[in-house]
């Protein structure tokens, strides 16, 4: 038996300890808003936060995650009000969407370690998520849109 | 050996190229670099001589793709930049949602060509970058022994680092890679050679 | 106003009993909705008045709209229900939106593919949405004792404005359902639009960025299997035999099957390639479980030797040799070499070429090469299958139902109309999923295994059993005057195992001395369409040599395409020339206004040019290249679009953008190439794919404004970024490139 906390939620389990983070994610507990692509830590469909940090679940063997804590997309904020998911919405950034999950997780850990990212900072944090729809120009501009919206939250 | 050269002129050449040959070598060497003399008899000839081992070793893909002239490891037997373009950031330890081990987990992930793995996977900080790419020998066994540019260690901690859990990383790299040019037990046997016979710098 | 006669039949109209995808689903729902979240909820009632096969409204007026078409980031989710929203007549923002099962009766050809979605459902879907308006408003009469002429509809409301009577749709539903339909209806002037024209967000953006279920890797039932292939390692290879025992004993493992997917001799159509027959099946509980059990298996392989298929045409069946040579790519381009050197199948002539040629000052001449390429859909191919001996369900990733279920039904002996399909929305598609093999493959493993399951192909499947695009060749020659005039010109091209020669496009029509020649050599390797197909090629040939041409002319680039389409236009050579040559020098135009092209800001900026025509549209770019650190990269791009009215667009902006980004991700570092018939790229660690920082900073987007029915969108802008870039490259470098992918013969370069 597994215990992992996910989205701030206990999930006991039964899982081989080597199974990947992403398919015990995906299979097991039910949570796909994290997805496939690759395997190998390539394309960044799979990230999720482990303690902060984003992990690409698909190489994250599910040891290491537990007694952490893992967040999923589904988690990453209580009513979906993440000032990146405000952001891709209002900048309606999706073509196909498959990889955007990843690609606002990964998002997320660079606004929260840099408040108001530079675009080489964006560079920087985004090049491991591959678009293959070629959405980067608006996931670019939704990162900025996203550390306003964060910014202003903040005086508020 | 002493046998060999007993005919005194050509001993006499020997020791005159030798002598030489330690005059540029100790002169290009850096006389701070606080290394315990004790009682160690120091060859430099020998010293000189593992130190090529060492260096070839250190050149390899194994070890230079994480000490890079600049802030992006390289990748790949032919030291390519790591695609994706992972950044040292300050700790050496990536930047932002690009942190090493977010990919490069405790162990090796199987298959061709997918992240190698080590708990402690991470380039030199920024503040001590400990740069292999492009070094000659004598530049680079001149860091090497500088605690100022080696990662603050003295010729223990040096001589310790043969079996950091990181350097052996190198010998365990994960399906598709080439191993470093020797055994791990012939890289470890010429560097201790090399430091404990005086930390010789190859010449310039 | 436009008159329209209502093509659907009655049939089509019919209230219908069930609709939904049927088994037990796990918070896996067909609705969205842009707002009105809240409502998904009660759209579970099933008091839904159906209008027709697009339309259901309840009484409480909760208006849903039926997307026929499978989404696969072209966002006809969003940009169907508005054309229908747009004629009925309601608040944008108050309907909800459900994605159709396969139903080609009530949705019609349901085909995502060609650039057509808009294309094709634009008349139906503005019929659908103006004849339910209109059975409201005769059942509002009815109810009212008016006459239907002086009732009125406003975002979902009828009026009759003299008597002050109001209701809502809903009110009239039930009453409009039993109303026949009109034989003729009147459609808006486009100057009326009210939702079509103006950009609305993605229906299932709020599912995107909260991760719910929405693909097919996604769907989830109960009991169910995963599924996952052993392949052939190579092109040309079968399985002889396997060793299942020690993979069998692996937790979670239910079975290891063989499977044969066509039966010797079947009658295939075209879309039903698939590239292996004989496959290795392993089933077990979960996908991480399935994939260390394959690990597991001991399968020898042996070549499968030539083979004929059975092709289906209109002229009956017709055999394929497929030869069982294993190919390397090294060979396959000496062999196109050697092709290109020898008189092709003539496809089209004007003039005297011939005479052009020995009479020519200067002969130009230019050989453009270009890899296989897999389509990478970043989710894989997967389906789901739930196969009995009295029906089947389908769930999952398909851009053509309508041309897989007459395979299935063959196949699995049942009629179409057990034969359910419901397409979840596609993680990318670019051709890949209008070849339904993987349905076919997903349900006889299911119907074998007597369960329900999903087959999953893992990323290395994808790409080494893929359904390529061709590998392409193209010697272009020209033949110039001692004044620099262009008097002929020459086009051969071929491929493995197709060639790409489009004969009757521009610049066809404007030479008076043409040829155009096409061969091809056959080959066991799987191709499809891919985004653009053939375009995707051609204008990468053509674009880059009209450019060196009119360097050699002395001429702008621009100028030379432009007085090219001058020609065509008022004077054109042949009578096939499937372009207009307006619409051409239009985008052509536009690009070079926008782009400042005459007069440059940024000289650090080095730029190329390209236009093209496919899918009935026209595009024009311009790459603006800088290089750093010895790489190439296109940071800017303005983009000239004519595709007729557009929709949505700023949804339309997003998919020029996302067009360009893939063409110059491809055009510079594409490649499949392959080694005793095995593919060398099996993940993206091999395959390299434009990443975040390798894509342009700005991408601006002109559309052409005019009334013209929508044309293709998806496709059209692909092809000439191809040209773009090898044109902006040889600015930046000085250097012609004319092998794909540009930047493995720039770092030779570079290197030496």
């Amino acid at each position: 038996m597994i215990s992992l906390n996910i989205n701030n939620k206990t999930y006991s389990l039964e899982a081989d300890a080597d199974t990947p983070l992403l398919w015990v994610l995906r299979d097991i507990v039910g949570l796909v808003g994290t997805k496939y692509g690759c395997g190998v830590a390539q394309c960044g469909a799979c990230v999720v936060h482990l303690n902060g940090e984003a992990v690409r679940s698909c190489v994250t063997k599910v040891s290491r995650a537990i007694g952490q804590k893992v967040v999923t997309i589904e988690g990453l904020s209580e009513k979906n009000d993440h000032p990146l998911q405000k952001a891709w919405l209002e900048l309606d950034v999706a073509q196909c969407g498959y990889c955007q999950a990843g690609q606002i997780m990964a998002a997320a850990v660079l606004l929260k370690e840099n408040k108001q990212p530079t675009d080489a900072d964006i560079d920087i944090a985004m090049a491991g998520n591959i678009c293959r729809c070629g959405t980067y120009l608006r996931i670019r501009e939704a990162i900025h849109l996203a550390a306003d919206i964060q910014q202003k939250s903040k005086k508020r | 050996m002493a046998k060999r050269y007993y005919w005194p002129k050509k001993a006499i050449f020997l020791i005159t190229t030798l002598l030489i040959f330690m005059v540029i070598v100790m002169s290009a060497f850096d006389r701070e670099v606080p290394y315990t003399k004790d009682d160690q008899t120091h060859d430099s000839i020998a010293s000189v001589t593992a130190f090529t081992q060492v260096y070839k070793v250190l050149m390899s893909p194994r070890c230079m793709n994480c000490h890079p002239s600049g802030d992006v490891p390289l990748q790949g037997d032919d030291s390519h930049l790591h695609t994706m373009l992972p950044r040292r950031g300050k700790d050496g330890k990536g930047l932002y949602a690009m942190k090493c081990t977010n990919c490069h987990q405790p162990e090796n992930t199987p298959g061709v060509r997918t992240p190698p793995g080590n708990a402690n996977w991470h380039l030199p900080p920024a503040d001590m970058k400990m740069v292999f790419q492009g070094k000659t020998a004598h530049e680079l066994a001149r860091q090497l022994v500088d605690p100022k540019r080696n990662g603050r260690k003295n010729m223990a901690q040096l001589i310790a680092h043969a079996d950091d859990d990181l350097v052996l990383a190198g010998w365990n790299p994960g399906e598709g890679r080439t191993l470093p040019p020797i055994s791990h037990a012939e890289f470890k046997k010429a560097w201790l050679t090399w430091i404990r016979n005086g930390a010789f710098a190859p010449a310039p | 106003m436009t008159h329209q006669k209502t093509p659907m039949n009655r049939r089509s109209f019919l209230k219908s009993s069930t609709l939904a995808g049927g088994g037990l689903m796990i918070s896996f729902t067909w609705l969205s909705a842009f707002k009105y979240d809240d409502k998904l909820n009660e759209s579970d009632l099933p008091q839904w008045n159906e209008l027709n096969g697009y339309i259901k409204i309840t009484s409480d007026n909760l208006i849903k709209i039926i997307n026929p078409n499978p989404e696969f980031g072209q966002n006809v989710m969003t940009s169907f229900p508005m054309i229908v929203a747009e004629e009925l007549d309601v608040d944008w923002e108050k309907i909800v939106v459900e994605m159709g099962p396969h139903d080609s009766v009530k949705l019609g050809p349901q085909f995502t593919g060609g650039s057509n979605s808009v294309r094709m459902y634009w008349k139906p879907l503005r019929q659908a949405g103006a004849t339910a308006r209109r059975m409201l408003m005769q059942a509002a009469a009815q109810t009212w004792s008016v006459p239907v002429e002086e009732v009125t509809t406003e975002a979902g409301m009828l009026y009759h404005k003299k008597s002050g009577k109001s209701g809502t749709y809903g009110q009239f539903a039930s009453t409009a359902s039993g109303i026949p339909v009109p034989k003729e209806i009147k459609l808006k002037d486009p100057k009326e639009f009210k939702i079509v024209r103006n950009s609305k967000k993605n229906v299932e953006g709020a599912k995107i960025v909260s991760g719910q279920p929405l693909f097919g890797l996604d769907y989830k039932h109960e009991g169910m299997l995963i599924a996952m292939i052993e392949h052939p390692p190579a092109f040309g290879m079968k399985l002889k035999s396997f060793d299942a025992s020690q993979s069998l004993k692996m937790p979670g493992i239910k079975n290891v099957f063989r499977l044969e997917l066509y039966p010797e001799g079947f009658e295939q159509g075209g879309f039903d390639t698939r590239t292996f027959n004989d496959l290795l099946v392993v089933l077990g509980n979960t996908t991480w479980e399935v994939m260390q059990a394959r690990k597991k298996l001991v399968v020898t392989w042996e070549p499968k030797g030539d083979t004929v298929d059975t092709m289906g045409s209109r002229n009956g069946k017709k055999a394929v040799n497929v030869p069982g040579r294993l190919e390397s790519t090294s060979a396959q381009l000496s062999e196109m070499k050697q092709y290109a050197d020898k008189p092709a199948q003539q496809l089209r002539k004007d003039g005297d070429p011939e005479t052009a040629f020995k009479n020519a000052a200067q002969i130009i001449e230019r050989t453009y090469n270009a890899p296989f390429l897999a389509h990478n859909c970043l989710e894989p191919m997967n389906f789901f299958a739930h196969v009995t001996e009295e029906k089947a369900l389908l769930v999952g990733p398909l851009q053509a139902p309508g041309w897989t279920e007459p395979t299935l039904s063959k196949i699995l002996n049942l009629p179409a109309e057990k034969i359910e399909i419901q397409m979840t929305r596609m993680g990318g598609g670019f051709g890949r999923r209008a070849y339904g093999h993987y349905l076919v493959e997903a349900a006889l493993i299911s119907r074998q295994a007597k369960a329900p399951v999903k087959l999953v192909y893992s990323r290395e499947d994808d790409m080494t059993y893929g359904i390529y695009r061709p590998m392409y060749t193209a010697t272009y020659r020209a033949a110039l005057d001692a004044d620099k005039n262009l008097l002929a010109l020459h086009i051969r091209g071929g491929g493995i195992p197709e060639n790409a020669i489009h004969p009757n496009r521009f610049p066809a029509g404007a030479i008076d001395n043409y040829l155009a020649e096409g061969w091809q050599i056959p080959s066991n390797i799987t191709i499809g369409a891919f985004r653009a197909p053939r375009s995707n090629f051609n204008a990468a040939a053509e674009q880059s040599f009209l450019d060196e041409l009119a360097e050699a002319m002395g001429k702008d680039p621009i100028e030379l395409r432009l007085e090219l389409l001058k020609r065509a236009k008022e004077n054109p050579v042949g009578k096939n020339n499937e372009y207009d040559a307006d619409r051409y020098a239009g985008v052509l135009k536009l690009v070079k206004e926008k782009s400042g092209w005459n007069s440059p800001t940024d000289k650090k900026y080095k730029r190329g040019v390209a236009a093209y025509f496919c899918h009935n549209s026209y595009v024009a770019h311009v790459a603006d290249m800088v290089e750093r650190d010895g790489q190439p990269y296109v940071e800017r791009v303005f983009s000239a679009v004519d595709c007729g009215i557009v929709v949505n667009p700023d949804a339309a902006t997003n998919m020029v953008q996302g067009a360009v980004i893939d063409g110059i991700g491809n055009a510079l570092y594409g490649e499949l190439t392959h080694k005793e018939g095995a593919a060398v790229q099996k993940n993206f660690s091999q395959y390299r794919i434009i990443r975040f920082h390798e894509a342009p900073k700005k991408i601006e987007v002109h559309f052409v404004q005019n009334d013209i029915d929508p044309t293709g969108l998806g496709e059209p802008p692909f092809p000439p970024v191809f040209g773009a870039v090898a044109n902006a490259l040889y600015k930046s470098t000085g250097k012609r490139f004319y092998d794909q992918p540009f930047i493995t013969k720039l770092n030779e370069l570079s290197k030496s």
